[in-house]
């Protein structure tokens, strides 16, 4: 892998959303046919930062609000990737994208498939996944499993600062169309990045902590809890190896098996619905694997299937969050 | 004869030219499909509404875009799609317009700026970005978007038409009125029998043509598109219209006995190739220079399906490798890769603020 560091290595602390501001930024001024647009995009607030002062800095021809018609903009970010632009079209709420998923499947996905690979769809979608403070079950929803699911779409799933602007540098100038989903309760995260632009190449998986004993897999909100898991797990003797997935589509399995062959225990920690999810991908690409022989059945920590309730203590309750991932490596090495 | 009268022949002749291809390409289409099967796709001809395309190819520039709903051979031909191209892609060869990957249903050609999709009302919104690109790049061109009275009862167009009109987008659109939606007419489906009503509230220019008459409609539309390329604003035009030939594929669908006979026979008296040639018998055109004209085209699109049938198929490993480019903008080659593992232990996902 390339590691390679910026000649002039100067890094600045950011959180998650200033990290991804300042990648839509670079963006910008690398390639005047990035625009970014959607709900409140030029709004002082700035969607939670990730887009604040950029309409200052490149004018409304650029950035812009748009009306509440989630479904026209989709097919007008189709419509203006087909034609060689690159839009960037960001929801607040992945709630929201579901008013485009005829667009989404039905147009953008299969664009490139069906001109036989003469047409393009590089466009980025961002959208955020809420957690907390009451979202309840309609601003809280994680569809990141759908979105996998469609031929022809890259979803990528970034767990820190550092990732989120490299990866969203590296989505921008994808000529694939790329579901970009940022966890909310990531936003306040803070880490040192390169100010440079530089890129997190989409489809690889990273190492985050090595370890011998059993394989956390996970990706998003769920990653600070499988550190913090696998820290609690050092401290009764076993070492967890943390894979972060980073993308979903392209998925390095690559990366997972060659963890789980060395460690034969996996648990896999998705933040979203139990059934039917990433997860279930993930055990079953581990499984087939002929090189990897698991001695204790895989464990998926996952919300549970069921709707986000709204009551405080209940949310408390729904989340899953280091101990169930610590119970469940403790159970695979039971 | 005067130079303007001259002007007017060579463009009405080259109108017929275009309606000639069209009504030749779709009949014979349909001649050819059953009993050979041999083009195994559901195909939507346009038999009866030649003559807005028609009149279209007459106006649209290279650079202008055209974005269709499904029944859009007229429209593909119009815009200087390839007769061989459409042709193969119907018999799902290698060498069709999309390497057989689309079919009719979904037919394109980047090249010459004409794309299509069967889900209705989906090319009518995207071609809001395509009059988007081409505004935002101070092109000169402009995008058409064409719909049917069926799929102008999607939601989507609403939010489509608000959009053009608020963005003032360089974007006409056209729609067919020709009052079914498969086969449910449109009295079943609407208070109105009109729909360009639908557009005004928005703010975009709305306009009736007689759909069938192609000299007026391109003696209108070149008005219409002339006030679109010079304001970069919307224009809606609902063109009635009315096809003669089955909704889906060669079959009359008539048996179902979904029209009234005579509505159809009414239509059929009003054929536009028909209307384009009474205007000849004034301009001193003889039947056989019209003879002449269709036996070339004849022979074009005969030599099209000779091809087409002796074709290579596509391979199916390069039909699954097609979903994804994986390629990237060239300014990648400018921006290294990077990688970091560092987290710092503990810092877990933070607590929501109020909103």
């Amino acid at each position: 892998m390339n590691k390679s560091k910026p000649a002039a290595a100067s890094n600045k602390v950011v959180n998650f959303g200033e990290a991804i501001n300042m990648a839509t930024r670079q963006a910008m001024e690398l390639d005047e046919s990035v625009f970014l647009y959607g709900l409140g995009a030029d709004s002082p607030a700035g969607i939670f930062g990730s887009t604040k002062g950029l309409v200052d800095r490149f004018g409304s021809k650029r950035v812009f609000d748009t009306p509440v018609s989630e479904q026209a903009l989709t097919a007008m970010a189709a419509g203006a990737a087909n034609a060689g632009l690159r839009p960037i079209l960001v929801h607040q709420r992945l709630d929201f994208m579901l008013y485009t998923m005829d667009q989404i499947v039905n147009w953008i996905s299969l664009w490139h498939f069906k001109s036989s690979g003469r047409s393009r769809m590089p466009l980025t979608i961002r959208t955020i996944v809420g957690k907390g403070w009451g979202q309840g079950p309609q601003h809280a929803k994680s569809l990141h499993t759908w979105f996998a699911h469609v031929p022809g779409l890259k979803v990528v799933v970034p767990a820190t600062p550092y990732d989120a602007k490299g990866l969203l540098l590296a989505s921008i100038f994808s000529d694939d169309p790329v579901v970009f989903i940022e966890g909310r309760s990531l936003y306040a995260m803070k880490q040192e990045v390169p100010e440079a632009p530089y890129l997190v190449e989409l489809g690889r998986a990273l190492v985050r902590r090595p370890g011998k004993d059993v394989t956390i897999v996970a990706f998003g909100s769920m990653v600070p809890h499988a550190l913090e898991a696998a820290d609690l797990l050092a401290m009764e003797g076993p070492s967890a190896e943390v894979v972060d997935l980073r993308t979903l589509m392209p998925l390095d399995m690559e990366t997972v098996c060659h963890s789980v062959a060395r460690t034969r225990r996996l648990v896999v920690a998705e933040p979203g619905w139990r059934m039917f999810g990433a997860a279930a991908e993930i055990v079953a690409g581990v499984v087939e694997n002929p090189k990897v022989s698991l001695v204790a059945p895989p464990k998926r920590v996952t919300w549970p299937h069921s709707h986000v309730p709204t009551s405080a203590p209940l949310e408390a309750a729904y989340y899953p969050d280091a101990k169930a991932i610590l119970a469940a490596c403790r159970a695979t090495l039971a | 004869m005067t130079q303007d009268d001259q002007t007017n022949t060579a463009l009405h002749l080259d109108l017929y030219r275009m309606l000639v291809l069209i009504r030749r390409c779709q009949e014979t289409i349909m001649n050819e499909y059953h009993p050979a099967d041999e083009m195994r796709c559901p195909v939507h001809f346009c038999v009866g509404q030649e003559a807005t395309p028609a009149a279209l190819s007459l106006l649209m520039r290279p650079n202008d875009v055209v974005m269709s709903h499904h029944r859009s051979h007229g429209y593909y031909l119009a815009k200087g799609g390839s007769l061989d191209g459409l042709i193969a892609e119907l018999y799902g060869k290698a060498t069709g317009a999309n390497g057989g990957l689309a079919g009719s249903q979904e037919l394109s050609s980047h090249d010459v700026g004409f794309f299509s999709g069967t889900i209705l009302s989906g090319m009518f919104a995207m071609a809001t970005g395509a009059a988007f690109a081409q505004k935002y790049r101070a092109s000169d061109g402009i995008t058409v978007a064409v719909i049917g009275d069926g799929g102008m009862e999607e939601g989507i167009v609403f939010e489509a038409l608000n959009l053009s009109a608020v963005f003032r987008l360089p974007i006409l659109f056209v729609c067919e009125n020709n009052i079914y939606s498969a086969h449910t007419r449109i009295d079943r489906r609407s208070l109105s029998e009109t729909v360009s009503p639908r557009a005004a509230p928005f703010g975009v220019l709305t306009h009736i043509l007689d759909g069938n008459d192609p000299i007026l409609l391109a003696r209108e539309l070149a008005k219409i598109l002339g006030h679109i390329r010079k304001n970069s604003a919307p224009a809606f035009v609902e063109v009635v219209t009315y096809r003669t030939c089955g909704h889906v594929g060669p079959e009359n669908d008539d048996v179902l006995n979904y029209r009234p006979s005579e509505e159809l026979l009414k239509w059929k008296e009003r054929d536009p190739l028909a209307i384009l040639r009474k205007t000849f018998l004034q301009s001193g055109i003889v039947g056989k220079d019209l003879e002449a004209i269709e036996k070339g085209i004849n022979r074009e699109i005969l030599a099209a399906i000779k091809r087409a049938k002796e074709a290579p198929f596509p391979k199916i490993e390069d039909a699954l490798r097609a979903n994804w480019s994986n390629a990237t903008a060239p300014v990648v080659g400018n921006i290294s890769n990077s990688s970091d593992t560092s987290f710092r232990s503990g810092q877990a996902e933070t607590r929501l603020a109020p909103y």
